[in-house]
């Protein structure tokens, strides 16, 4: 399952949310701001607290919105 | 009535009083939202980096009443936003800084120092006078913030020394801030 990991007030984050859903791909929302374990996960995968980072194994991610990036993470979906 | 009187609330909703902040100098900002070209945060994170255990303690307070019209960011390409923007300053909650609904406390500080005009010098009035006539006209006739990025220093005895209008960088007061630790 892909993981979006975001903030609240985050157009760029509701942009891949979007993008994600027009690809028919499901994915599971993990807000950073209200749950400091999906904090850490974040900054663990991505070294920062930006948003969004797009992942499926917590190794290979995108940060910020990349459709051609985000392409390539779904692209074995 | 002065700054100590003010009590706010933290980003993390925890009550706050100012007072709480006496005998320090204080930098009150209104902060941009969380996503687009905020270089300001940066040179506020060295100023109170610098100066933190001189007696700098720097307040942001997060504000969206100017979103989505920042002056000068076609050029730049960012699509991501940033947690707290990576401050270790401390972030109040959001609210607005303007207007009927402007927190009292930068009612009160708007009325302490008014508005004196900007930098003519720096290359950002014009963008931003530009920015400001096209979507906010009203926003020039008084003397309530401007833009994202008016600060206001306080001094350890919590009289607002000065007003410094939003393209007047972190770095450059840097001296003023030192003449008050």
């Amino acid at each position: 399952m892909i993981k979006v990991y975001s903030i609240t007030q985050c157009p760029w984050c509701d942009k891949a949310k979007k993008y994600l859903t027009s690809k028919g791909v499901e994915f599971e929302v993990r807000n950073i701001e209200e749950n400091e374990d999906y904090a850490k996960e974040c900054a663990q995968i991505s070294g920062d607290t930006m948003v969004p980072v797009i992942t499926e194994d917590g190794k290979n991610f995108v940060l910020g919105f990349d459709k051609a990036k985000i392409d390539a993470l779904i692209g074995g979906n | 009535m002065g700054v100590y009187d003010f009590t706010v609330k933290t980003n993390r909703g925890v009550e706050k009083s100012l007072a709480d902040y006496r005998g320090k100098v204080l930098l009150i900002v209104n902060t941009a939202s969380k996503c687009g070209f905020t270089p300001q945060f940066e040179g506020l994170q060295k100023l109170y980096t610098e100066y933190k255990d001189k007696g700098l303690e720097i307040l942001g307070f997060p504000c969206n009443q100017f979103a989505g019209q920042e002056p000068g960011t076609n050029e730049e390409v960012q699509t991501f936003c940033k947690l707290n923007y990576g401050v270790t300053f401390q972030i109040f909650e959001k609210g607005d800084v303007r207007g009927e609904n402007a927190q009292p406390l930068f009612k009160y500080l708007v009325a302490q120092k008014k508005f004196a005009g900007f930098d003519e010098s720096s290359p950002m009035t014009p963008i931003l006078m530009d920015a400001l006539q096209k979507n906010f006209p009203e926003y020039l006739e008084v003397d309530d913030i401007k833009w994202n990025f008016t600060k206001f220093l306080i001094d350890k005895n919590g009289e607002v020394i000065a007003r410094f209008e939003p393209m007047i960088t972190p770095e450059s007061i840097a001296k003023d801030i030192e003449a008050l630790l």
